[in-house]
């Protein structure tokens, strides 16, 4: 076996571990480890010199093993990879010490946190010695590609594709295309009209000869890996078409939150009580009426319905204000003399336009009421037969801490957005993980935001998290692009810190089989042993650690390599 | 207690003044920088949002804009322009024309034909009740005194000059009379609104009597008005709210002192007393008219038709006032008889629109409302003082 | 002086190993006494890997994976619930207190969770003394 040579590296992050972390006696005392040829620290070790540094080492000092001690290895294990393969070495001769998140950053003794840093690296060290070289894998890429969902992200993403004359597979539950897009009448910030925008283009995807449309259809359960995905829809009638694809879209989009959850709104009791996309009906019917068909004199517009208020939905949906604005500016051109109420309890106009059209809405007189969203919702209730209006709402308005009456002839409640009730079947299904609010998680919430923790699987839309349209569909075309990056490719790599049988060792239990979650494993009854599909393992490593004889390895997370930096942590331990 | 919003108010408030009401975002720069703002106060921020809400009853309960002298320093920073210092000046002319249980204050703000006939209307009447009096008694030589100057109170045919002088007088009395009597049920009602319709407040009545003080102080001295930026405002209001008291005084309770025969020497007290006091009204008048024509500051950038008024209106009678003082020590007897006239005939309209229904009667609200603010607080702070007790 | 307890801790990628990051960015502040290893899934976790802690010297082993429902791996978790009972028991048996190994749910983003759960374990361990199987090992052979 060659000699161990490794190079350690502690990074002083700036002041960020520096000012909490004695590094250089850090460095120094890596230095008295066997193996170690070189220990030093540096100012960022991510830079350009700093990566410089390692690989004139690793050449100078013939170095095979790198530690670097820095930050948490979610963010630059990959750049030091990456250092490594520049100097000739294998990417996975290669460990990470978080001494920022897990050490400086969160201790407040510089001796303790130092001491700390030293187990860490000694850990680190230790499990370097036992790492092997992995070589990487590939898959071949289906070109084509399954979209869950046909609102409008959905076939945004279905025709940036299929233009590109790649095959898609479009699954809508429901008998049409369009999503909530179609329900819509107007559209903020320009108050254009949102069938024109997607219309033209719900008959676009219908006819595109790329595009395989399935109304009134679902997805159960997607089977395979990136590149070589197959599934059945399922259809009316049991019908059943079986299909295979290299990448899936989730664009299933989202709900209204049901507001007759909060008892003192009194919805679906009071007749002129609707929600938001109850009123578009009316607006796009151009019939915008109270429930005895007379015009409203008073309407009131209570915004936040079921967003931010720990009771519903912490978060903020996001268009609901503009949405209010929006309808503002259209009661008040059906209306001209009428009352308009925008009950707020804070507006967020962000985005293109906007801002502007808060200013506008503003101006058309419109009174802003605004009330504690965390506290109660305005009660509303019916108003005495002597009064001249339908209802009366009652809350504390905050700006000027007053108890009001706000007289209302309808009342529109600025639903929040929700996700799915079966939104955790689709999870399940193509394997993306969930919030607590059941929006899919993106594989970084800044730098990777339409990909998931599972390769070729890509979220998109208000499935995420509440957006609007501008969003939606960037977030569909990135996922597009994305894709076809992929296809045009025509192979991807593949994770390769897989599992492997020793069949040497096996004893053919077959419990690793029970429980692999990705069914990667199958028996082979000629040798008696457990067999590992590389591709469709993920690398959990449950096999490893369930199986009796230790035949089973899980490639970098090997028992050897744990084990032994458990020893390394345990050398540096505190004095006591 | 809840309020219940009124959409209609900021509509009819434009009359009183108001131009947009929407831009104020309630960021509270304006209670931040304003100098009047007292500790835990949201003076003027809260005054716009009542506004905006249109709570009336809440408006007619607040003192708050009678605390603001307008010295424009919220306009000037408020990042939204939303002009909260001319917002609060509309918000006194309002709560004008609610204290005024008559109702002829909401007409004459609101209505240029309201204001415009009152004031024609006595105009005219002053003018005809001297035209029966018409023409001057025989020779001029017999109304020119010993010092050179015209006997005044002789200009009327068959009147003696102490029956003349009673006249006026009496007629000054009926006036001042009337008016004290509008002001007194004006500020009894107002009293009755912020006060006694407050259910939040209640006064102990030892307090009516320790906090009169203010009221004094506040009236004699303008100390709060002298908290705010501009000294060189603060001066001339103080010289015109003096002369314009000294000059009442004199024509109301001193009228025989004051309107005599002889021409007393300049430095008589009664001489001094009218020089004082034109002096310091023609100051201010022209002070506030330049700053008003130049829009020098932001007190002075918008201007009520009804502000206007009240400069032409006294800018005449003083400048009549003068020209009979003049015309009668150069013993101009036709001059005098007319000037003289013409100076009553503003000088009546003038009373009577502007101390009990327009600006002029801040001059009793202002005071008044500092110390019924007071006495709010007084309130307010014996039960705190009371519940901290109880819960001790 | 007061003991200080070495506490080894098994983070699983997805959820928990991100959750403590997230407790760094935030720049919370817990007791400096805990040790990370990264592992894929706390379905990895060996028994062996618990049991060699505490022959290594140390005083307490801290197990954290993704919420039941949340496994990156889908069940991997479950895995690690099922063994941590046995473990449990086997460690008791050991003549250890079995506080001395804890499992818990930490979510990607419960840094704050995390901090607090690290504070409330080095309070138990430092209640519970120092451990002695490194002790006794070294003692036995």
């Amino acid at each position: 076996m060659e000699e161990i040579r490794i190079g350690v590296y502690v990074c002083w992050c700036g002041t960020n571990i520096a000012k909490m972390v004695d590094v250089e006696a850090v460095a120094k005392a890596m230095r008295e480890i066997p193996g170690v040829i070189v220990a030093k620290d540096y100012k960022y070790m991510c830079s350009d010199p700093g990566q410089e540094l390692i690989i004139q080492d690793i050449k100078e000092h013939n170095l095979n093993r790198v530690v670097v001690s820095a930050c948490s290895p979610r963010i630059h294990e990959l750049t030091f990879r990456k250092a490594l393969e520049n100097a000739g070495l294998n990417p996975y001769m290669f460990e990470m010490a978080n001494i920022r998140e897990h050490d400086s950053w969160v201790h407040t003794d510089r001796a303790e946190a130092t001491q700390k840093a030293k187990a860490l690296v000694a850990g680190a060290i230790n499990r370097v010695r036992w790492h092997e070289s992995l070589d990487k894998r590939s898959v071949e890429i289906n070109p084509a590609t399954l979209i869950i969902g046909g609102g409008i992200a959905g076939i945004s993403a279905a025709l940036e594709i299929a233009d590109a004359g790649k095959q898609v597979y479009l699954v809508e539950k429901q008998s049409q295309l369009g999503g909530t897009v179609a329900k819509l009448d107007l559209l903020f910030p320009h108050l254009d009209s949102a069938q024109q925008l997607i219309q033209p283009k719900i008959n676009r995807a219908m006819n595109h000869l790329s595009i395989q449309c399935f109304l009134n259809a679902e997805i159960r359960e997607v089977f395979g890996y990136i590149g070589n995905f197959e599934a059945k829809v399922y259809q009316k009638d049991d019908l059943e078409t079986e299909i295979q694809f290299g990448n899936v879209i989730v664009a299933t989009g989202l709900k209204p939150f049901d507001p007759s959850k909060i008892d003192q709104l009194n919805y679906k009791r009071l007749p002129n009580v609707i929600t938001s996309l109850e009123l578009e009906e009316k607006l796009l019917s151009g019939n915008l009426v109270m429930d005895n068909g007379k015009d409203p004199k008073h309407i009131a517009l209570i915004h936040c319905i079921g967003s931010r208020n720990k009771n519903h939905h912490e978060y903020c949906s996001r268009t609901c204000c503009n949405t209010a604005l929006k309808y503002s500016n259209q009661i008040r051109s059906a209306f001209p003399d009428a009352a308009i109420y925008e009950i707020y309890s804070d507006i967020r106009s962000f985005g293109k336009g906007c801002e502007e059209l808060y200013t506008h809405t503003a101006r058309q007189d419109v009174m802003f009421l605004m009330y504690d969203q965390k506290g109660e919702v305005p009660k509303i209730t019916e108003a005495r037969h002597s009064e001249k209006v339908n209802m009366m709402l009652e809350f504390r308005e905050q700006l000027s801490g007053e108890h009001v009456e706000v007289p209302a002839d309808l009342v529109v409640l600025m639903v929040a957005m929700e996700a799915h009730e079966n939104a955790k079947e689709i999870a399940h299904a193509v394997g993306v993980s969930m919030c607590g609010n059941s929006f899919y998680i993106e594989k970084h919430p800044k730098l990777d935001p339409v990909a998931t923790t599972t390769g070729g699987v890509y979220v998109v839309g208000s499935c995420q998290s509440p957006k609007d349209i501008p969003d939606s569909v960037s977030q569909a075309r990135a996922a597009a692009a994305r894709i076809m990056a992929d296809i045009n490719f025509g192979s991807v790599e593949v994770e390769v810190t897989t599992a492997v049988v020793n069949e040497d060792i096996c004893c053919g239990c077959q419990t690793c089989i029970s429980v692999c979650p990705y069914t990667a494993i199958h028996f082979d009854a000629e040798k008696n042993v457990s067999v590992v599909n590389e591709i469709l393992c993920k690398g959990c490593g449950t096999c490893g650690s369930a199986c009796p004889t230790g035949a089973i390895r899980s490639r970098h997370f090997t028992d050897k390599q744990i084990l032994s930096q458990i020893e390394g942590l345990m050398s540096m331990q505190l004095q006591h | 207690m809840s309020y219940r919003v009124d959409f209609t108010l900021k509509h009819d408030l434009k009359k009183f003044g108001i131009h947009d009401w929407n831009e104020c975002f309630h960021c509270g720069n304006c209670t931040a920088i304003c100098p009047m703002t007292k500790t835990g106060s949201l003076f003027p921020r809260k005054d716009i949002r009542l506004l905006q809400m249109g709570l009336k009853d809440k408006l007619a309960t607040n003192l708050d804009p009678w605390l603001c002298y307008y010295c424009g320093e919220c306009t000037e920073t408020c990042p939204r322009d939303a002009n909260p210092g001319e917002l609060m000046m509309s918000l006194r002319r309002y709560l004008t024309s609610v204290y005024d249980w008559t109702g002829l204050s909401k007409k004459f703000y609101t209505s240029h034909f309201w204001e415009f006939g009152f004031i024609f209307f006595f105009f005219c009447a002053v003018i005809a009740s001297f035209l029966i009096w018409l023409p001057l008694s025989g020779n001029t030589a017999e109304l020119i005194n010993d010092q050179g100057g015209v006997m005044i109170n002789n200009l009327v045919a068959g009147i003696s000059g102490a029956s003349f002088v009673n006249i006026i007088e009496i007629g000054d009395w009926t006036m001042a009379i009337l008016v004290a009597g509008l002001l007194i049920s004006n500020i009894l009602h107002m009293f009755y609104r912020v006060v006694i319709r407050d259910k939040e407040v209640k006064v102990p009545v030892y307090a009516y009597i320790t906090e009169f003080w203010s009221l004094i102080w506040q009236f004699m001295t303008q100390s709060k008005f002298s908290k705010c930026e501009g000294k060189t405002y603060w001066v001339g209001h103080l010289l015109l709210m003096t002369g314009y008291s000294i000059m009442f005084a004199v024509i109301v309770v001193l009228l025989p002192e004051f309107q005599i025969e002889e021409v007393r020497p300049w430095y008589n007290w009664q001489r001094l007393m009218g020089y004082y006091a034109t002096f310091g009204i023609l100051f201010f008048l022209v002070y506030v008219t330049i700053s008003r024509i130049r829009k020098s500051d932001w007190k002075s950038k918008f201007s009520h038709p009804t502000d206007w008024l009240f400069i032409v209106m006294l800018g005449l009678t003083t400048i009549t006032g003068i020209l009979v003082h003049i015309f009668r020590i150069g013993g101009m007897v036709s001059a005098t008889y007319y000037m003289y006239v013409i100076h009553l005939a503003v000088l009546v309209p003038m009373i009577l629109v502007e101390v009990p229904f327009s600006k002029w009667s801040h001059l009793a609200y202002r005071p008044f409302a500092i110390y019924f603010d007071r006495l709010k607080e007084y309130s307010r702070k014996s039960q705190n003082e009371n519940k901290l007790v109880r819960a001790a | 002086m007061e003991f200080e307890p070495t506490i080894v801790a098994f983070l699983c990628n997805w959820c928990s190993y991100t959750g403590a990051d997230l407790a760094g960015t935030s720049r919370m502040k817990y007791a400096s006494n805990i040790r990370v290893i990264r592992v894929m899934c706390s379905g990895r976790v060996e028994p062996t890997f618990v049991l060699k802690a505490f022959r290594e010297g140390a005083d307490g082993v801290l197990i954290c994976g993704c919420h039941p429902g949340d496994c990156h791996y889908h069940e991997g978790n479950y895995k690690c619930l099922r063994r941590y009972h046995l473990l449990q028991n086997y460690i008791e048996q050991m003549g250890m207190d079995k506080r001395r190994l804890h499992l818990d749910w930490i979510s990607a983003s419960e840094g704050k969770q995390f901090a607090e759960l690290v504070d409330k374990m080095t309070q138990t361990i430092k209640e519970l003394g120092p451990c002695q199987v490194k002790h006794s090992v070294e003692t036995l052979t």
